[in-house]
């Protein structure tokens, strides 16, 4: 980290993408780094710490979204942006090292896998991306209105967006529901427009005949597809991992 | 006999058949229909086997005219028959695609009355869900053998991907086995649709409608003929080479039928099949040649070691390679160095040379490879030897203790030494 200050200081901001990038902002025009930085959420009063709040600010944020890809690459933007769903601890200090350094260094900065930030980030974006992918298949809709759908999830990291993202562009005559139920979250989409809003209690209405139809269905022909000779539940545990069963339809 | 009688019974049926993937779909989502295709591929379940569920895999029909030995379906086996109607497979399909349970149809069929007649049929399923539902989901339909080239065209027009299963490897066992399905009435059809495949990307045009625009596979049965695994990979290198296949499944033969000619096998081949796999990798993307990993005096691969690993040891002459400078290919050709290892590290080297120590920084996997490299001209500390005698013990060693239990029931070990979780994930990731 080339001729950047590090101050004692532990940042804190709202937890957004934008807030976050807001901080890459500041950062950057002082060439200054933080000790820590936290959501405001997520942080816990330490006496030692000097926190200050940074408010997001959406100009900033928008520079900075715009100044990465110009700048550094359009793969480094990509690899921010998955990164930062991810729900490891310190992300954002990772993330920002990683931006920071690429802005004096540029597209280089995404070959420099032995340096630990840029591994960091690059698995912290394998992780978010593969789970996004992996939930592409495993999510489920339930028809509990006239086209009108809802999907539970409880992902590791906070892929709701992107995740909407896919469905969107599959299926955009259709109006539904992804509820994040580890974090609340639900991503509402009407044939139009999507919004992210929290949701602490939505209620599910009791499902039609014609879904239960469905739903028999669908859990006969996952029984009757597989091989009995070839039975193999290591793997099919290893690719389906438990903790995604209780948002599937089928049984495994 | 309701749907849900008939989804047994055709999906009962259909399961033999190892195609299931639906990658390589870039169909867009168009005149505001359903679905779209994804160039990676998505899968939506995985079965208590262990496959990848991502399509609705099914017959139409079980109602078959012909006598096939290997065959559950064949004419003269005493099994429940069903037929769908066209409305019945769409609404299927439709419905579980809306709810994401597939990524979409894969359609194949018995012969029934006439393969025309059975065409006919499958040509109007699709056509229901691309022209009425709009559906832009990935379909995936299995061609009649001996049906007309004008539904092989008007069927072409409208699925993602076509398949004709060649079964068995070679002429004798097909006119053993399937005496009604001739060669000439796999190949011609293949043939066709693979110049069909070549003219419609010639002549691309926004108004013709793509042809095939995923490419056509075939499967073969392994373990049913005597056919050596140089035999079954020789033809796959012709299929992929000449007609330009995407995909050549191989599926571990499954007794299912008690006949003279038919062997009377325990347990499936599985181990077999997944070297075959695994070769099939080394011949498409790595570049090496059938003739490479096997001869004549090495017909079948080796149970204990996979291809790669069997391959180098054969011809140690050619190792250890030195990380930093050898070209992607050579790199490739390291045991236990796949595609994504090899990718890295030529991006890494670009800032400084490597050791052993950053490349494991970088996550490649050393267990195989560290006896066929160098870096920076040493060897890896943990090998003394480099001769094929010390080599060969010490990954063997490797393998024999991350191999499960030999099942007892099986009579020689070797027979039932299975693939490694490993040897999975590598060769669904294309990284051996
Ligand atoms: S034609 Fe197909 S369904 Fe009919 S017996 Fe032969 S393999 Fe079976």
């Amino acid at each position: 980290m080339p001729n950047w200050k590090l101050i004692n200081k532990t940042f804190l901001y709202d937890g957004t993408f934008d807030g976050f990038l807001t901080i890459v902002f500041d950062c950057y025009s002082n060439k200054t780094l933080p000790q820590k930085i936290f959501s405001e959420a997520e942080y816990t009063f330490n006496f030692l710490d000097h926190t200050t709040y940074i408010e997001t600010d959406f100009e900033k944020s928008k520079r900075v979204f715009n100044g990465i890809e110009k700048s550094i690459s359009y793969t480094t933007l990509y690899n921010t942006y998955y990164a930062f769903l991810s729900d490891e601890p310190e992300k954002e200090i990772f993330i920002l090292k990683y931006l920071c350094n690429g802005f004096d260094i540029g597209p280089k900065i995404n070959n420099m896998l032995t340096v630990s930030y840029v591994f960091k980030v690059m698995n912290m974006k394998k992780r978010c991306f593969g789970e996004c992918h992996r939930l592409k298949g495993l999510l489920r809709f339930q028809e509990i209105g006239n086209n009108l759908y809802y999907a539970s999830i409880h992902p590791d990291n906070n892929i709701i967006e992107p995740l909407g993202h896919h469905f969107i562009s599959r299926l955009p005559n259709q109006n539904f529901i992804i509820h994040d139920k580890i974090r609340d979250l639900c991503l509402l989409y009407n044939g139009n427009e999507y919004r992210i809003i929290d949701s602490t209690n939505i209620k599910i209405p009791t499902i039609s005949y014609e879904e239960q139809k469905y739903q028999e269905l669908w859990k006969l022909f996952f029984k009757t597809i597989a091989i009995k000779e070839r039975k193999n539940a290591r793997c099919q545990m290893q690719y389906m991992p438990k903790k995604y069963w209780q948002d599937l339809i089928e049984e495994p | 006999m309701d749907t849900l009688q008939k989804l047994q019974i055709l999906a009962d049926s259909a399961k033999y058949d190892a195609s299931c993937s639906s990658s390589g779909s870039t169909r867009a989502n168009k005149n505001n229909g359903i679905g779209n295709g994804n160039k990676a591929g998505i899968c939506h379940s995985w079965g208590a086997d262990g496959r990848c569920i991502s399509l609705l895999k099914i017959l139409f029909s079980n109602c078959c005219i012909y006598d096939c030995k290997y065959c559950i379906n064949r004419c003269t086996n005493s099994v429940k028959r069903a037929t769908f109607t066209p409305q019945e497979v769409a609404d299927l399909t439709i419905n579980f695609y809306k709810r994401n349970y597939i990524e979409g149809l894969f359609l194949s069929s018995a012969v029934v009355k006439s393969p025309d007649y059975t065409m006919e049929l499958l040509v109007k399923t699709v056509s229901i869900l691309r022209n009425e539902y709009k559906f832009n989901g990935y379909i995936h339909c299995k061609t009649i053998p001996g049906c007309s080239k004008e539904l092989i065209d008007k069927l072409g027009n409208l699925v993602d991907r076509l398949s004709i299963n060649i079964e068995l490897p070679s002429s004798t066992s097909l006119k053993l086995l399937a005496p009604q399905k001739e060669k000439d009435g796999i190949l011609d059809p293949m043939t066709y649709v693979s110049n069909g495949i070549k003219q419609n990307k010639l002549e691309k045009s926004k108004f013709k409608p793509s042809f095939v625009p995923a490419g056509q596979t075939t499967q073969l049965i392994v373990g049913a003929t005597p056919e050596s695994d140089l035999k079954i990979l020789k033809l796959s290198e012709g299929l992929y080479g000449k007609l330009k296949l995407k995909r050549v499944y191989y599926s571990a033969y499954i007794s299912v039928n008690n006949d003279k000619n038919l062997p009377t096998l325990e347990a499936p081949p599985l181990l077999r099949e997944n070297r075959l796999y695994q070769a099939d990798w080394l011949l498409r993307y790595y570049g090496f040649k059938a003739d490479e990993l096997l001869d004549e005096t090495h017909q079948n691969f080796n149970h204990i070691l996979d291809p790669k690993c069997d391959w180098a040891l054969r011809n140690l002459d050619k190792f250890p390679i030195e990380i930093n400078t050898a070209d992607y290919f050579t790199l490739l050709r390291i045991p236990g160095i796949g595609v994504i290892s090899a990718k890295k590290i030529i991006k890494a080297r670009r800032s400084f040379a490597l050791d052993f120590e950053a490349l494991k920084g970088l996550g490649v996997v050393l267990k195989r490879a560290k006896y066929f490299i160098t870096c920076k001209g040493k060897y890896c500390n943990q090998v003394y030897k480099f001769n094929q005698n010390f080599i060969e013990t010490n990954l063997i060693y490797q393998e024999r203790n991350s191999l499960p239990r030999p099942n007892f029931q099986q009579l020689s070990i070797f027979d039932s030494l299975q693939p490694t979780k490993e040897d999975k994930i590598k060769c669904l990731t294309g990284s051996l």
